[in-house]
Protein backbone atom coordinates (compact mmCIF):
# COMPACT_ATOMS: atom_id res chain seq x y z
CA UNK A 1 0.00 0.00 0.00
CA UNK A 2 2.81 2.59 0.94
CA UNK A 3 6.79 2.32 0.78
CA UNK A 4 8.23 0.15 3.31
CA UNK A 5 8.95 2.98 5.92
CA UNK A 6 12.04 1.69 7.32
CA UNK A 7 14.74 2.83 5.16
CA UNK A 8 17.93 0.68 4.67
CA UNK A 9 20.15 2.83 7.10
CA UNK A 10 17.62 2.28 9.58
CA UNK A 11 18.27 -1.49 10.01
CA UNK A 12 22.03 -0.05 11.17
CA UNK A 13 20.34 1.88 13.08
CA UNK A 14 18.00 -1.10 14.81
CA UNK A 15 21.00 -3.47 14.82
CA UNK A 16 23.17 -0.91 16.41
CA UNK A 17 20.53 -0.34 19.23
CA UNK A 18 19.77 -3.79 19.65
CA UNK A 19 22.66 -4.42 21.39
CA UNK A 20 22.28 -4.41 25.17
CA UNK A 21 25.51 -2.79 26.07
CA UNK A 22 25.13 -0.07 23.94
CA UNK A 23 21.51 0.24 24.89
CA UNK A 24 22.81 0.82 28.58
CA UNK A 25 25.52 3.17 27.29
CA UNK A 26 22.97 5.39 26.11
CA UNK A 27 21.07 4.99 29.24
CA UNK A 28 24.39 6.45 31.14
CA UNK A 29 24.84 9.14 28.11
CA UNK A 30 21.38 10.25 28.63
CA UNK A 31 21.72 10.42 32.66
CA UNK A 32 25.06 12.19 32.69
CA UNK A 33 24.82 14.12 29.26
CA UNK A 34 28.21 13.91 28.35
CA UNK A 35 30.57 10.60 28.38
CA UNK A 36 34.06 9.11 27.48
CA UNK A 37 34.99 5.27 27.01
CA UNK A 38 36.96 6.00 29.50
CA UNK A 39 34.87 7.12 32.15
CA UNK A 40 31.58 4.84 30.40
CA UNK A 41 34.14 1.44 30.94
CA UNK A 42 33.96 2.35 34.78
CA UNK A 43 30.40 1.88 35.14
CA UNK A 44 29.92 -0.85 32.50
CA UNK A 45 31.69 -4.60 32.92
CA UNK A 46 33.37 -4.43 29.70
CA UNK A 47 36.91 -2.88 28.91
CA UNK A 48 37.53 0.52 27.62
CA UNK A 49 38.20 -0.99 24.04
CA UNK A 50 34.96 -2.93 23.91
CA UNK A 51 33.05 0.68 24.81
CA UNK A 52 34.77 2.60 22.13
CA UNK A 53 33.87 -0.25 19.60
CA UNK A 54 30.47 0.16 21.01
CA UNK A 55 30.88 4.28 20.72
CA UNK A 56 32.05 3.55 17.03
CA UNK A 57 28.98 1.68 15.71
CA UNK A 58 26.42 4.43 17.51
CA UNK A 59 28.33 7.20 16.18
CA UNK A 60 28.07 5.54 12.81
CA UNK A 61 24.75 5.43 12.59
CA UNK A 62 23.68 8.97 14.22
CA UNK A 63 22.90 8.13 17.83
CA UNK A 64 25.82 9.79 19.49
CA UNK A 65 28.06 13.04 18.44
CA UNK A 66 31.91 12.70 19.32
CA UNK A 67 33.63 16.10 20.39
CA UNK A 68 37.63 15.82 20.40
CA UNK A 69 38.51 16.13 24.12
CA UNK A 70 42.57 15.61 24.86
CA UNK A 71 43.45 12.29 23.81
CA UNK A 72 39.76 10.82 23.96
CA UNK A 73 36.44 11.63 22.62
CA UNK A 74 33.44 13.05 24.31
CA UNK A 75 30.30 11.73 23.51
CA UNK A 76 26.61 13.19 23.88
CA UNK A 77 23.70 11.77 22.74
CA UNK A 78 22.11 12.78 19.19
CA UNK A 79 17.92 13.28 20.34
CA UNK A 80 16.83 14.10 17.52
CA UNK A 81 17.92 10.38 15.78
CA UNK A 82 17.10 8.64 19.20
CA UNK A 83 13.55 10.41 18.72
CA UNK A 84 13.62 8.07 15.19
CA UNK A 85 14.02 5.12 17.63
CA UNK A 86 11.18 5.83 19.64
CA UNK A 87 9.08 6.86 17.12
CA UNK A 88 9.25 3.48 15.14
CA UNK A 89 8.36 1.74 17.76
CA UNK A 90 5.27 3.75 18.75
CA UNK A 91 4.21 3.47 15.37
CA UNK A 92 4.55 -0.15 16.48
CA UNK A 93 1.81 0.63 19.67
CA UNK A 94 -0.70 2.35 17.51
CA UNK A 95 -1.15 -0.60 15.66
CA UNK A 96 -2.40 -1.95 18.83
CA UNK A 97 -4.63 1.04 19.01
CA UNK A 98 -6.25 0.35 16.01
CA UNK A 99 -6.49 -3.48 16.40
CA UNK A 100 -8.25 -3.23 20.33
CA UNK A 101 -10.42 -0.39 18.90
CA UNK A 102 -11.78 -3.33 16.67
CA UNK A 103 -11.87 -6.05 19.09
CA UNK A 104 -14.03 -3.44 20.99
CA UNK A 105 -15.96 -2.90 17.90
CA UNK A 106 -16.64 -6.72 17.31
CA UNK A 107 -16.63 -8.06 20.49
CA UNK A 108 -19.99 -5.31 21.42
CA UNK A 109 -21.70 -5.62 18.64
CA UNK A 110 -22.19 -9.55 19.36
CA UNK A 111 -22.77 -8.59 22.61
CA UNK A 112 -25.68 -6.05 21.47
CA UNK A 113 -27.09 -8.78 19.11
CA UNK A 114 -27.16 -11.23 22.05
CA UNK A 115 -29.26 -8.70 24.08
CA UNK A 116 -31.46 -8.64 21.48
CA UNK A 117 -32.33 -12.47 21.14
CA UNK A 118 -32.78 -12.86 24.71
CA UNK B 1 15.03 3.49 27.82
CA UNK B 2 11.98 1.28 27.75
CA UNK B 3 11.14 -0.60 24.33
CA UNK B 4 10.39 -3.77 26.01
CA UNK B 5 6.53 -3.68 26.34
CA UNK B 6 3.33 -2.44 24.74
CA UNK B 7 0.68 -2.66 27.07
CA UNK B 8 -2.79 -1.19 26.28
CA UNK B 9 -5.91 -1.64 28.31
CA UNK B 10 -9.64 -0.81 27.50
CA UNK B 11 -13.08 -1.71 28.89
CA UNK B 12 -15.63 -3.35 26.30
CA UNK B 13 -18.99 -3.48 26.90
CA UNK B 14 -19.54 -7.27 26.46
CA UNK B 15 -19.23 -10.59 28.05
CA UNK B 16 -15.81 -11.91 28.88
CA UNK B 17 -16.92 -15.03 27.29
CA UNK B 18 -17.38 -12.90 23.80
CA UNK B 19 -14.40 -10.62 24.06
CA UNK B 20 -12.43 -14.44 25.06
CA UNK B 21 -13.74 -15.13 21.58
CA UNK B 22 -13.28 -12.09 19.45
CA UNK B 23 -9.27 -12.00 20.59
CA UNK B 24 -9.13 -15.81 19.98
CA UNK B 25 -11.09 -17.37 17.17
CA UNK B 26 -8.66 -17.46 13.80
CA UNK B 27 -12.18 -16.26 12.44
CA UNK B 28 -12.69 -13.48 14.15
CA UNK B 29 -8.99 -12.38 14.26
CA UNK B 30 -9.12 -12.19 10.74
CA UNK B 31 -11.69 -9.25 11.90
CA UNK B 32 -9.66 -7.44 13.29
CA UNK B 33 -5.82 -8.26 12.32
CA UNK B 34 -4.55 -10.32 9.61
CA UNK B 35 -6.32 -11.30 6.17
CA UNK B 36 -6.04 -14.78 6.59
CA UNK B 37 -5.22 -16.80 10.07
CA UNK B 38 -4.79 -20.89 10.42
CA UNK B 39 -4.45 -22.13 13.91
CA UNK B 40 -6.65 -24.12 16.87
CA UNK B 41 -7.12 -21.70 19.71
CA UNK B 42 -5.64 -24.36 22.08
CA UNK B 43 -2.25 -24.06 23.51
CA UNK B 44 0.67 -25.33 21.87
CA UNK B 45 -1.28 -24.66 18.22
CA UNK B 46 1.08 -23.63 15.62
CA UNK B 47 -0.12 -22.16 12.65
CA UNK B 48 0.18 -19.23 10.35
CA UNK B 49 -1.30 -15.28 9.80
CA UNK B 50 -1.15 -13.87 6.52
CA UNK B 51 -1.22 -9.67 5.60
CA UNK B 52 -1.99 -9.98 1.82
CA UNK B 53 0.13 -6.76 0.44
CA UNK B 54 -0.25 -6.40 -3.19
CA UNK B 55 2.84 -4.32 -3.89
CA UNK B 56 4.90 -6.86 -1.65
CA UNK B 57 3.26 -10.21 -2.23
CA UNK B 58 1.78 -12.02 0.88
CA UNK B 59 3.54 -11.64 4.30
CA UNK B 60 3.12 -14.99 6.17
CA UNK B 61 4.05 -15.01 9.51
CA UNK B 62 4.49 -18.05 12.59
CA UNK B 63 1.44 -17.74 14.99
CA UNK B 64 2.24 -20.30 18.41
CA UNK B 65 -0.63 -20.46 20.75
CA UNK B 66 1.03 -20.40 24.07
CA UNK B 67 -1.56 -20.55 26.86
CA UNK B 68 -5.59 -20.59 26.37
CA UNK B 69 -8.00 -20.26 29.58
CA UNK B 70 -11.67 -19.35 28.62
CA UNK B 71 -12.72 -16.60 29.27
CA UNK B 72 -9.78 -14.90 31.28
CA UNK B 73 -6.17 -15.44 29.47
CA UNK B 74 -4.75 -16.06 26.11
CA UNK B 75 -1.38 -15.68 24.98
CA UNK B 76 0.26 -16.10 21.57
CA UNK B 77 3.53 -16.08 19.94
CA UNK B 78 4.01 -14.48 16.49
CA UNK B 79 6.69 -13.46 13.59
CA UNK B 80 8.39 -16.85 13.39
CA UNK B 81 8.96 -18.34 10.44
CA UNK B 82 6.82 -20.45 10.25
CA UNK B 83 8.80 -23.39 9.93
CA UNK B 84 10.52 -22.73 13.03
CA UNK B 85 9.33 -22.95 16.57
CA UNK B 86 8.66 -19.88 18.32
CA UNK B 87 11.32 -18.99 20.95
CA UNK B 88 12.42 -15.97 22.49
CA UNK B 89 14.57 -14.21 20.26
CA UNK B 90 12.29 -14.55 16.67
CA UNK B 91 9.11 -13.79 17.67
CA UNK B 92 6.83 -11.49 19.76
CA UNK B 93 4.64 -12.43 22.73
CA UNK B 94 1.04 -11.01 22.85
CA UNK B 95 -1.08 -11.77 25.71
CA UNK B 96 -4.80 -11.14 26.32
CA UNK B 97 -5.91 -10.84 29.88
CA UNK B 98 -9.71 -10.56 30.33
CA UNK B 99 -11.61 -9.55 33.72
CA UNK B 100 -14.80 -9.53 34.46
CA UNK B 101 -16.24 -5.98 35.46
CA UNK B 102 -19.61 -4.12 35.73
CA UNK B 103 -20.97 -4.32 32.24
CA UNK B 104 -18.33 -5.70 30.76
CA UNK B 105 -15.13 -7.06 30.34
CA UNK B 106 -11.63 -5.08 31.31
CA UNK B 107 -9.43 -6.17 28.60
CA UNK B 108 -5.34 -5.50 29.37
CA UNK B 109 -3.21 -5.91 26.02
CA UNK B 110 -0.12 -6.77 26.47
CA UNK B 111 3.12 -7.37 23.42
CA UNK B 112 6.40 -8.09 24.58
CA UNK B 113 10.23 -9.44 23.71
CA UNK B 114 11.43 -6.50 21.50
CA UNK B 115 14.34 -6.21 23.58
CA UNK B 116 15.10 -9.82 22.48
CA UNK B 117 14.22 -9.51 18.98
CA UNK B 118 16.25 -9.51 15.58
CA UNK B 119 15.32 -6.02 14.77
CA UNK B 120 14.39 -7.10 11.25
CA UNK B 121 10.65 -8.25 13.23
CA UNK B 122 10.60 -4.74 15.06
CA UNK B 123 10.54 -2.89 11.70
CA UNK B 124 8.10 -5.63 10.30
CA UNK B 125 5.53 -4.67 12.91
CA UNK B 126 6.07 -1.30 12.20
CA UNK B 127 5.19 -1.85 8.58
CA UNK B 128 2.02 -3.94 9.50
CA UNK B 129 1.05 -0.71 12.06
CA UNK B 130 1.62 1.34 8.71
CA UNK B 131 -0.45 -0.52 6.83
CA UNK B 132 -3.27 -0.11 9.68
CA UNK B 133 -3.21 3.73 9.59
CA UNK B 134 -3.83 3.22 5.88
CA UNK B 135 -6.66 1.02 6.33
CA UNK B 136 -8.17 3.60 8.79
CA UNK B 137 -7.97 6.10 6.66
CA UNK B 138 -9.86 4.69 4.04
CA UNK B 139 -12.13 2.64 5.12
CA UNK B 140 -14.48 5.14 7.11
CA UNK B 141 -14.63 6.82 3.40
CA UNK B 142 -16.16 3.38 1.84
CA UNK B 143 -19.53 3.86 3.18
CA UNK B 144 -20.29 7.28 1.40
CA UNK B 145 -18.15 6.30 -1.69
CA UNK B 146 -20.26 3.09 -2.07
CA UNK B 147 -23.66 5.30 -1.33
CA UNK B 148 -22.66 7.71 -4.63
CA UNK B 149 -22.33 4.62 -6.55
CA UNK B 150 -25.72 3.17 -5.75
CA UNK B 151 -27.71 6.18 -6.76
CA UNK B 152 -26.71 6.18 -10.04
CA UNK B 153 -29.27 4.90 -12.71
Amino acid sequence: MTAPIVEKVDDELWSAIGDPTRRRMLDLLLLDGVGTATSLGQQLPVSRQAVAKHLAVLDRVGLVRATPAGREKKYRVHEARLADVVAQLASVGSGWDARLQRIKRIAETIQRQQNQAD
Amino acid sequence: MEYETIERELFIEATPEIVFDVVSSPDHLTQWWPDDAAYNPTPGSTGRIVFVDGDAGDIVAGFAVVDAQPPRLFSFRWTQPVDEPAEIGNSLLVTFELTATAGGTMLRMTETGFRDMNWDVVTLEAQFAEHEHGWDFFLPRLPSYVATLVTRP
